[in-house]
């Protein structure tokens, strides 16, 4: 066999590795977790990754949108605070005005993701008008939307929510009793001893079909290709024509949609509402951007990628927390991963990126 | 034509009067919320309410210049509000062991404390080697310090503040230089003795010590970045890179530098900590000290892109926001507004910059 061809091929295995390290360490952490305890391979393991997942599968995804156009959004965990009070507020209010519960909670909800549009607009219009760095506008929204939602609760977190929205928040899309029935949303009757198999729970169906939809709006329509246009080259974006300041706007508007979408997936899960329910997912929303393969500077990034980052994430934090690890070190190894995802980016760069 | 030439003498008077306004916005802010504070809070305008801002704002006064040198390299800290939790609760769990074994207490407090700083040099290190050796973005190195050493604390203290520490440290952390009782006695650093409650009630205060410990090492942080070698060499690193490989400046040693005095300083403000709490405490999530820290950078006129700002800057913003929540709450508005003032006065600061880009 030729020597340079076998190199060549060595090269190639090496790209092929390089580009998918990320899924190599999930598959890696799934094995490790998998033979170390006896619950984390199971249905209901892997959906307990899936459920704790959902916010920073959101927040991902809001970031990713912000830091490909080199920017980023600091507000995100608090938006998800305020907007998980605003619809347990909403709902409320409505559920005491003798509005059905089914009804009050959608139109609280929608209502909420309409609220939630607001905080995206402001920092976006002092990103792109006024020239505010993005650090500084989203920190201050962050200010303002952690002292409103505080304001609107006064440190008691909201209550009285009705039934349904904990039937909502932690049903499943899919019952199946095998063999016998199966049934969407509505859990079956079921005898005393049958196994009653709850498949994907209704809030990672909701998450993931508007996940779905932007990753969708980012990869393939021309939003997506002038929101890499400006984290390219803002000045080249202007140039081509492209309306960097109404994008801009609209980019964190998308970002503080799905803030607000998990807070409103946070109120339904955990039935209250809390100031400061999205604050620790910051950072790990941050860090599975950039484990997904972007980068700060912008430009780059996907969709894909993120969730990826996300998983890596959840089925850290579920893996220890079955093997009864304390907490605590899940911030060492977050820390550690994020900093080996941008060295392993920063070594070796002609693994990583196409040159195509 | 004509139109356009009265514009701009029109525009120069103009900018000639706002120049000094634009220039010095932070300190007149600062003027004007003591003034409307005087008014709407009782109590507000007196030494003890000064005295006590101060005295409150210590940690944040050294957060604040810690990141003032990394933000005029054009970087970023993250992990300072960390580091100091990790400096708080190692020099607390020190202290702790070593005042259970019945070491001498100043001895305790010594050794705690020294071992408290060292350490936290160690995050400063680190960041800094990846930031300039490695070529790791600041905000990433300095978030993952975050996530590490928060770990680390919240591992070595269990999730629990450290108590039962020497007495001596309460003391000393929230002691005055001077106490005057009118007419009747004098003494520096201890209370007079023999005092009856009333008397202590009568008791003037003056100087607190976390004050002059503060003044020092602000003094020494101002002189280097103003009139030595190493604070033109960090303006130079933040005005351009480039430029200052070029001039022959070792950046890489440089940043290492900067990193690690500002991860010094966060162990700096964890021991003090300790000093003015009694306790060893781990940093909350909600506590979002470094934020804080930048948000006082920033109003203090620094810019995030580099090459820009001023330790008096940084501290009139540090204190402002401290002066901001105190003078809030004296004047009996709901705390939770202070969140929202801070955001907004943030917001002003840069667009008051962004407008008068030529004043500054």
């Amino acid at each position: 066999m030729d020597p340079n061809h076998s190199s060549e091929n060595k090269k190639g295995f090496l790209i092929f590795l390089g580009r998918r390290w990320a899924l190599i360490f999930l598959i890696l952490e799934c094995l490790v977790f998998s033979f170390t305890t006896e619950a984390f391979f199971s249905l209901r393991g892997i959906q307990i990754v899936l459920f704790y997942g959902t916010t920073i599968f959101l927040l991902g995804t809001a970031e990713t949108f912000v830091i490909i156009t080199g920017g980023i959004d600091l507000s995100v965990g608090f938006v998800m605070g305020f907007a998980s009070i605003v619809s347990a507020k909403l709902v409320v209010l409505f559920t005491n005005m003798g509005v059905s519960p089914g009804v009050s909670i959608l139109v609280g909800v929608l209502l909420t993701w309409l609220i939630g549009l607001i905080p995206g607009y402001v920092n976006g219009s002092l990103v792109a008008r006024l020239n505010v760095p993005p650090f500084i506008a989203t920190f201050s929204m962050l200010g303002i939307t952690h002292g409103t939602s505080e304001l609107l609760i006064r440190g008691v977190p909201a209550k009285n929510l009705p039934y349904l929205a904990n039937a909502i928040g932690n049903g499943y899309f899919i019952y199946s009793v095998p063999g016998k029935v199966v049934s969407f949303f509505q859990k079956p009757e079921i005898q005393r001893g049958e196994l009653l198999l709850e498949i994907i729970p209704n809030m990672v169906v909701i998450a993931f079909v508007f996940i779905l939809i932007f990753a969708f709006i980012l990869k393939n329509t021309k939003f997506g290709q002038h929101t890499y246009a400006i984290g390219g080259s803002t000045d080249a974006a202007l140039r081509v024509g492209i309306n960097v300041k109404t994008h801009l706007i609209k980019v964190y508007m998308i970002s503080s949609f799905f803030a607000t979408l998990s807070g409103t997936v946070y109120m339904l899960q955990y039935v209250t509402g809390k100031a400061d329910a999205g604050a620790p997912f910051l950072l790990d929303a941050i860090v599975a951007v950039v484990i997904g393969g972007a980068s700060l500077y912008g430009g780059i990034g996907t969709v894909g990628g993120t969730i990826l980052g996300c998983l890596i994430l959840s089925v850290l934090e579920t893996g220890l927390r079955i093997m009864g690890v304390p907490t605590f070190d899940k911030y060492i190894a977050v820390g550690v991963i994020l900093i080996l995802a941008v060295l392993i980016d920063q070594f070796f760069p002609e693994l990583i990126h196409r040159e195509d | 034509m004509i139109g356009n030439g009265i514009g701009t003498v029109q525009l120069k008077r103009s900018s000639r009067l706002l120049i000094p306004v634009a220039k010095n916005w932070a300190v007149i802010f600062l003027f004007l919320l003591i003034a409307v504070f005087s008014f709407t809070g009782r109590g507000f305008f007196s030494l003890t309410n000064f005295q006590n801002i101060l005295h409150l704002s210590t940690i944040f006064l050294l957060l604040s210049a810690a990141e003032t040198y990394v933000i005029i390299t054009g970087g970023i800290d993250l992990s300072v509000g960390f580091v100091m939790g990790l400096s708080s609760v190692l020099s607390a769990k020190i202290m702790q062991l070593l005042h259970a074994a019945a070491l001498p207490q100043p001895a305790s407090i010594l050794i705690g404390s020294m071992v408290g700083i060292t350490i936290s040099l160690i995050p400063g290190l680190v960041s800094g080697a990846l930031i300039a050796r490695l070529n790791v973005p600041p905000f990433i190195a300095t978030l993952g310090m975050w996530g590490v050493t928060n770990g680390i604390t919240l591992r070595i203290c269990q999730g629990f503040p450290i108590s039962f520490l020497p007495s001596k440290l309460v003391e000393l952390g929230n002691g005055y230089l001077f106490y005057i009782l009118p007419g009747r006695a004098f003494s520096f650093l201890h209370k007079p003795p023999g005092l009856q409650d009333t008397q202590i009630r009568e008791l003037i205060r003056i100087f607190p010590n976390s004050l002059l410990f503060s003044l020092m090492v602000l003094f020494i942080l101002w002189h280097v970045l103003k009139h030595t070698k190493f604070g033109q060499h960090t303006y130079a690193i933040g005005g351009s890179m480039d430029a200052s490989v070029r001039a022959g400046i070792n950046v890489k040693k440089h940043l290492i530098a900067i990193y690690t005095l500002s991860s010094f300083l966060a162990g700096l403000a964890g021991v003090f900590n300790v000093f003015q709490t009694g306790i060893g405490n781990f940093t909350p999530f909600s506590a979002m000290y470094e934020l804080f820290a930048i948000a006082g950078v920033i109003i203090g006129g620094a810019s995030l892109m580099g090459g820009k700002g001023a330790i008096v800057g940084s501290c009139i913003g540090a204190v402002m926001i401290r002066l901001l929540e105190n003078g809030l709450s004296i004047s009996g508005v709901e705390p939770f507004y202070r969140f929202i003032a801070v955001g907004l006065i943030l917001i002003m600061a840069v667009v008051i910059d962004q407008m008068f880009p030529e004043l500054f």
